[in-house]
């Protein structure tokens, strides 16, 4: 058997591991458009601040490839697959597959803006090479501008505060991290994020640069406000990227329509997996794009398997997300912006910290912990579980722990149901 | 893999196994320092849980399917093939703490990084050792929790 993944980051990684799993002989390929081994993509930003070294990026020693006979054949970009030919294509060279993989993840997403095209001083950050053209652009006078208050475009910032004069964060939405915050939590991270010197715009984006040439020497806001900027950087979010499964003509909607359990696409010997794939959230059963790692992960894994004749499959997807700015610790998982009747919460707040759970009857559906994640996954437990929270005996508003269930299930939990 | 059980019945909620895993996993290895002196403190990867009534010592279960494993975004977090046991690597850590989001039984603790059970790399853990009333047993039982 020959199998081809494309795309090496957290879906990739996973598929091709797990095909080694399930078939000890068969012939795995994955091809890179990067110079790199699989690395952390997330570490990125704290390789900017300094916090990551860059031997600290792989996300698996180098031989550990060789030792499993994976392939990775690094500054590969596949430029088509032939469905028929049941080849996929790289420059000057064909790599012929019986099972494919698709892990292509996302791309970033840079919208139209007056004067933007062809400039030195402009970024996007998601992988590794603009993490590094980034810090080496970057200097103690640099006025750096971000575009998007999301993940991304604030994990950029805080990388960026450390190096640079300032840091000015120009956001659309009315608050910041629109996508896994509500507002009250929003206004608190945000007073953090001010209070450690990265002003923010909200509600506001960039309409034009300003240049001399091919630097950019300042940026003009949608309400005129002009600002100097000798450092942008593009992150108002990410698309899937899909161009090589739409030429193919896979079936494509925003992502890659594949088989929610087994990762399949609309050609049975070609599966899809990560960033790249429409998933179904089994919270509110919504087709939606989740870009996140464990997800990724998850799906590759069952990518891998059904590839490889094995019997993993995918059973859930959700958002989970935890991330720290400046030492605040933000944790969200699951329909933290849910607007319907069917839905209740329960709020805790002090001045630094805030907890909202979101209910769906009995069930818990989403939370959102700011400086209060302590034992954070037995709340996504009861998420993914989809725990009926009448059964349980503690306070579920306190911090969480096994004392939550009967006496019962925390001795399953433990021991799994070994007597010791 | 020999795992570290926790018996419900016999913790008597004196929390001296939290104080020897700090103790354990500080640099001096002296219960005062661990506690008083040392910066950063040393973190306990062992927390029981409950009252007088009812207690329990939780710590990680080394899942042969680890959740943490698989969520790991920095690929710092890894499941030893030969001692099964789950370990963070400290300087990949980014400290973005979703190891804990999605660990289900709450074992994983905040520091500047991820810190959990490391099951004192193979020795007799700590924990068990100075457990009064063998709350804690350190046994090879095939099985675990996933």
């Amino acid at each position: 058997m020959k199998y081809v993944v494309i795309g090496a980051s957290a879906a990739g990684l996973a598929a091709a591991e797990q095909i080694r799993k399930t078939d000890s002989e068969g012939e795995i390929t994955v091809l890179t458009n990067e110079a790199y081994y699989p690395y952390s993509r997330p570490s990125i930003s704290y390789y900017l601040k300094d916090k990551v070294a860059q031997k600290d990026m792989p996300l698996r020693r180098k031989q550990l490839f060789a030792e499993r006979r994976i392939n990775v054949v690094t500054n590969s970009e596949v430029t088509s697959i032939d469905r028929k030919e049941k080849t996929v294509k790289c420059k000057n060279k064909k790599y012929p597959y019986d099972k494919l993989c698709i892990a292509t993840g996302s791309k970033p997403f840079v919208p139209p803006m007056e004067n933007i095209s062809g400039k030195d001083n402009a970024f996007t950050f998601l992988d590794f090479a603009s993490a590094k053209a980034i810090k080496a652009a970057a200097n103690s006078n640099s006025k750096a501008v971000v575009i998007g208050a999301g993940l991304i475009g604030l994990k950029a910032a805080e990388g960026l505060v450390k190096i640079c004069k300032s840091v000015d964060v120009v956001e659309l939405a009315p608050r910041v991290l629109p996508s896994i915050l509500d507002d009250k939590a929003a206004k608190i991270v945000k007073k953090h994020l001010e209070e450690n010197n990265i002003k923010i715009h909200l509600e506001n984006t960039v309409v034009k640069v300003k240049s001399k040439g091919r630097k950019i020497t300042g940026v003009v806001l949608g309400n005129d406000k002009q600002m100097p900027c000798d450092l942008l950087v593009i992150a108002v979010g990410v698309r899937p990227q899909t161009e090589l499964a739409e030429n193919a003509g896979l079936e494509t909607e925003r992502g890659i329509i594949t088989d929610c359990k087994t990762m399949q696409t609309s050609d049975k010997d070609i599966y899809a997996a990560g960033d790249c794939v429409v998933s179904t959230d089994m919270l509110d059963n919504s087709k939606k794009i989740i870009a996140l790692w464990p997800n990724a992960v998850n799906q590759g894994i069952a990518a891998g398997s059904q590839m490889a004749g094995g019997e993993e499959i995918f059973t859930s997807s959700y958002s989970v997300n935890a991330i720290d700015f400046f030492g605040m610790r933000i944790c969200t998982c699951g329909l933290i912006n849910a607007k319907s009747d069917k839905y209740s919460e329960k709020i805790s707040q002090t001045e630094n910290t805030y907890k909202r759970l979101i209910f769906e009857g009995n069930r818990l559906v989403g939370f959102v912990l700011i400086n209060s994640s302590e034992n954070a996954g037995i709340y996504t437990s009861l998420i993914s579980n989809k725990v009926d929270v009448s059964t349980l005996e503690g306070d579920i508003m306190s911090s969480p722990s096994l004392f939550l269930f009967n006496k019962e299930v925390r001795k399953s939990k433990l021991t799994g149901g070994v007597e010791v | 893999m020999k795992k570290v059980y926790a018996r419900e019945q016999y913790c008597i909620n004196c929390r001296l196994c939290e104080v020897y895993c700090k103790t354990n996993h500080s640099k001096s290895k002296d219960v005062v320092k661990a506690y008083k002196k040392e910066s950063p403190s040393p973190v306990s990867r062992i927390s029981v849980y409950g009252d007088s009534k009812a207690s329990v010592a939780v710590n990680c279960r080394h899942c042969d399917d680890p959740a943490c494993v698989k969520a790991c975004i920095a690929g710092a977090m890894t499941k030893d093939k030969k001692t099964g046991i789950v370990s963070v690597n400290e300087s990949k850590c980014i400290g973005c703490m979703t190891c804990l989001a999605v660990c289900p039984i709450g074992c994983i603790k905040i520091s500047n990084t991820a810190v959990k059970c490391d099951l004192c790399s193979g020795e007799e853990p700590a924990c068990v050792k100075n457990c009064p009333n063998k709350a804690l047993v350190w046994l090879e039982v095939g099985g675990g929790a996933k």
